[in-house]
């Protein structure tokens, strides 16, 4: 593992950060939704917001599953406050580059931190069963669910 | 069975992009390759899922390994990937 510790995934996504019925008519749409989770959760400035398109232009985050993980380039990392983790979820999906997205997870992090945040997210999306319950959630009790970690997989 | 370690030259580590650009490179080889963290964590070199899972930072080992023909030629393209910076491209 990295040498920096990261806070479990349930802890970095605020509430307010998550919209598990939404629609966008681009990939960059859907980007700018998943930074704005990010910007109401205070974890980064606007400014982030274009670097993840910046980032996604350089090379997708598209990770199968039906899922992207936009997040910014390394020169935004000024534009970040606090690590944090922001979801869409768009029912009807988005034409990301060529793929069917159904959810989209916002990532921001100082320093290291997104190398551990990203090792937790995709060891919990490498389960086809909790990717799958994750692109159907409705609640947000669900998402936090599926989110924690199970003791048993520790 | 062909193996290899190598240690990750990213300055970020072996995240995103790199991840990305890994997978696609470990997808095109033709032979099933397999990444071993130095925790000993195995994943499918092709999933982005599997590599990003493995949370492998700047500096540290992995190893690489595949069987068959063309297994050496494989892990000496995957290894010049990961032997590059790639997020300085």
């Amino acid at each position: 593992m990295s040498d920096e510790e990261s806070k479990p995934l349930h802890e970095l996504l605020a509430e307010a950060s998550i919209n598990l019925d939404a629609s966008a008519t681009s990939r960059d749409d859907a980007i700018r939704q998943a930074g704005a989770g990010l910007i109401a959760a205070g974890s980064v400035d606007p400014a982030y917001v274009d670097a993840m398109i910046d980032r996604e232009n350089s090379v997708s985050t598209f990770m199968g599953e039906g899922v992207a993980i936009p997040h910014g380039t390394l020169a935004a990392k000024d534009s970040v406050k606090s690590d944090a983790l922001s979801m869409v979820r768009f029912p009807a999906g988005v034409d990301w580059d060529g793929n069917d997205v159904r959810l989209a997870f916002g990532i921001a992090a100082k320093g290291n931190g997104h190398i551990a945040l990203l090792s937790q997210l995709a060891s919990i999306l490498m389960d086809p069963e909790k990717a799958e319950a994750l692109r159907n959630a409705t609640t947000t009790a669900r998402v936090y669910e599926l989110l924690t970690p199970d003791p048993e997989d520790e | 069975m062909a193996t290899k370690t190598v240690t990750v030259a990213s300055s970020v580590g072996l995240h995103a992009r790199p991840a990305s650009l890994f997978a696609q490179a470990a997808a095109k080889v033709g032979v099933p390759v397999t990444l071993t963290s130095a925790a000993g964590k195995s994943v499918n070199a092709a999933s982005i899922l599997g590599v990003l899972s493995l949370g492998i930072g700047h500096g540290e080992e992995v190893t690489l390994s595949a069987e068959g023909d063309g297994a050496e030629a494989a892990l000496d393209s995957l290894a010049d990937v990961l032997n590059t910076d790639l997020d300085k491209e």
